[in-house]
């Protein structure tokens, strides 16, 4: 309990803990299968590839924009209800957040096409959860300390904005390089909805004000909605005790998980573009898609408005009749007048769209990759091989649509291969949450194994409990760049 | 020689992961924490006419017990800390009147009274704040117990007289300032 305690209280205060979906190390770096799944027009090179099931592709990130755990729980002598109020609750804005995401691949592989070489196919299962929540700032202030000696002051009900939702996604990719200097790709996915949620779209205010007749008045003006789906399924399972809840449970995601749950459409677009013999761009617009969500929805709205100055009794009329609740009939009248109401209407949500860019650019000497040919730079992939170099440079721009708007982020990366052996990408990323994310990416390949390990946010390991945000990715991979 | 590169380089990242560090936190600050928003809000109005009062004879001219659950809910009784009851009274009425609030319990024994007399127009606004709970307040469990709310006013005055002031009446004005634990 008291983990579970501490559990909510980090959630609560650290509030903007962050959960970002860039993956600046991973993009573009084409030694890596899992590149593909954010440029699926990524250059490549490999004739096929299977991923170890569960293990080819697992990331987590995480990080903080406005406050650390650090911030709370430092053992620094100063009082923890100070720290809140002057850090979290005073401390943090509208626009900072709370969101996450996971992916953990189920199932992944590819193959070049046998009849056409310059397609490659790639396919898969991936689990993923996404959630974002903004700080509610205002809400948060009236929660903390209330609407005492705070006349005129409009709390605003617009800055409770939060979604999320797991899901699994069926994918299936083609890689085809058009001529010598372009290569397009594009994904299809199919989403399996298992769990969705968002309230992003509220407005409203509560605010005390001197009343007209009584000393004070308190306003609510709400136009709110809360949207579930699939979570009813979950709670249900878990009152009931006489059942066997894990099993429950996991029967739950996997029917939901496999179609039976809320389904949706979606894909993915992208490019490369030699500009020269050793300047590449790249392009990638993921999840581009929607889900409809039906069969176990409940939502909630509140929409209304009223005003309070307590109960009113205005003789002589207030007599008329003698066993006259007005307490009672104060609260029926608010109800009416900003009804608390639920349904189970289906609705559809769209995915949050998200955009790479890159230019890259390479030096150094030249090697050969996969098979020997006598392809050159315009050549990569019709033969199994291309003319790859020991160095690259670049930048990258990544941008998601997020409820209050696109969240950008700027990347500059270093990348050094080591024959087919070993390649390593170190980048340094400027968001909104950080200004000294340096991240690093190594991806070994001893034989047909392929091992990539990426970590983020190097420097925040002086300090964990300090860190705006750290991530990991890690997979493994069976590679061929042989003949099928 | 690239057996030698890999190996270093998995090594350095490996004690890079290991050797990061954390500076001390005191997580049983939790327990500390403590969020005790206080809430304002108006309670009871209550207006009787110059006309109503002369209408009735006798010097009690109302009294009425009003249901007022707000306080006895559970969300307050069993959070409420201290707080302050507001009281406004004016009387811009010929008559020197007074005023009797009483809280009810939910079986209608009185827990607490506050008794306002009030001269004749012209007069000032009454305005008087009672504090619960606290060192000084009076006991808060008052404020939890409260069901119901018992208004009552005498006259003691005449019932022919009527103020020069325009719309004459007594006017019984109340508001509450409640401290809550929420943690």
């Amino acid at each position: 309990m008291r983990k579970f305690k501490l559990a909510l209280a980090t959630l609560f205060l650290g509030h903007a803990l962050l959960f970002s979906q860039n993956k600046q190390v991973l993009y573009d770096f084409t030694e890596i299968p899992q590149a593909l799944l954010i440029n699926p027009g990524m250059q490549t090179d490999y004739q096929w590839y299977a991923g170890i099931p569960a293990l080819s592709g697992i990331s987590f990130q995480a990080g903080s924009s406005g406050l650390t755990v650090h911030d709370i729980f430092a053992d620094d002598g100063v009082d923890i209800n100070e720290k809140i109020r002057q850090k979290a609750i005073f401390g943090m804005g509208i626009t900072d957040e709370l969101s996450g995401t996971y992916q953990i691949d189920l199932l992944n592989g590819g193959f070049r096409g046998k009849n056409r070489p310059a397609d490659f196919y790639s396919f898969g299962i991936y689990h993923e959860g996404d959630a974002i929540g903004y700080w509610f700032k205002d809400l948060a202030i009236l929660a903390y300390q209330g609407n005492a000696d705070q006349l005129g002051r409009e709390f605003d009900l617009g800055h409770l904005k939060t979604r999320g939702e797991i899901l699994n996604v069926f994918h299936f990719g083609v890689n085809r390089q058009m001529s010598s200097n372009l290569s397009l790709g594009a994904r299809a996915k199919i989403y399996s909805g298992i769990i969705d949620f968002n309230s992003t779209n509220n407005d409203g205010h509560f605010v005390t004000n001197a009343g007209q007749n009584n000393l004070l008045s308190n306003t609510i003006v709400a136009d709110m909605q809360l949207r579930t789906s699939g979570i009813e399924s979950f709670r249900q399972a878990l009152s009931d005790d006489s059942a066997d809840q894990a099993a429950e449970i996991t029967r739950i995601i996997t029917k939901r998980g496999f179609f039976g749950g809320d389904l949706g459409l979606g894909m993915d677009l992208g490019f490369s573009y030699n500009l020269n013999e050793q300047t590449v761009i790249t392009a990638s617009l993921l999840d581009l898609g929607f889900m409809y969500h039906s069969g176990d929805t409940r939502n909630f709205t509140l929409k209304g408005s009223a005003t309070v100055e307590g109960v009113e009794i205005i003789l002589p009329d207030a007599l008329a009749d003698p066993n006259a609740d007005f307490w009672q009939e104060l609260v029926d009248e608010i109800e009416a007048l900003v009804p608390f109401e639920e349904n189970n209407n289906g609705y559809i949500s769209f995915r949050p769209t998200k955009l790479y860019s890159s230019i890259r650019y390479n030096f150094g000497k030249p090697m050969q990759s996969g098979v020997a040919c006598d392809c050159n730079y315009k050549s990569s992939g019709q033969k199994g091989g291309a003319v790859q170099y020991a160095n690259s440079v670049g930048g990258q721009l990544y941008a998601i649509n997020r409820p209050r708007g696109p969240q950008t982020a700027l990347t500059a990366f270093y990348l050094r291969r080591f024959g087919r052996a070993m390649a390593l990408k170190t980048t340094y990323t400027i968001d909104k949450f950080s200004r000294t994310n340096i991240g690093l990416g190594l991806n070994a390949q001893a034989g047909p194994v392929n091992i990539y390990l990426i970590a983020d946010n190097l420097l925040a390991y002086r300090n964990i409990a300090d860190t705006h945000y750290a991530s990991f990715q890690i997979g493994l991979n069976i590679i061929s760049w042989g003949k099928k | 020689m690239k057996n030698i590169s890999l190996n270093s380089i998995v090594l350095f990242m490996c004690l890079g992961v290991l050797s990061s560090c954390a500076e001390k936190q005191d997580f049983d600050q939790y327990d500390d924490i403590s969020v005790t928003p206080t809430l304002e809000g108006s309670i009871l109005y209550v207006e009787t006419p110059e006309r109503v009062i002369n209408q009735i004879v006798g010097v009690s001219f109302f009294s009425q017990i009003f249901n007022f659950d707000a306080f006895s809910e559970d969300f307050i009784a069993e959070r409420v800390l201290d707080g302050v009851v507001t009281y406004e009274v004016e009387n811009t009425t010929s008559k020197e009147l007074d005023i009797t609030v009483e809280f009810l319990d939910a079986s209608d024994n009185v827990l607490d009274t506050e008794n306002f007399a009030i001269d004749p127009a012209p007069t000032a606004i009454l305005r008087r704040e009672i504090t619960y709970g606290g060192a000084s307040g009076r006991n808060i469990d008052i404020i939890r117990n409260t069901s119901s709310i018992r208004v009552s006013a005498e006259n003691l005055g005449d019932n022919t007289s009527t103020s020069g002031l325009p719309d004459p009446k007594i006017v019984l004005r109340s508001s509450a300032k409640l401290r809550i634990r929420l943690k």
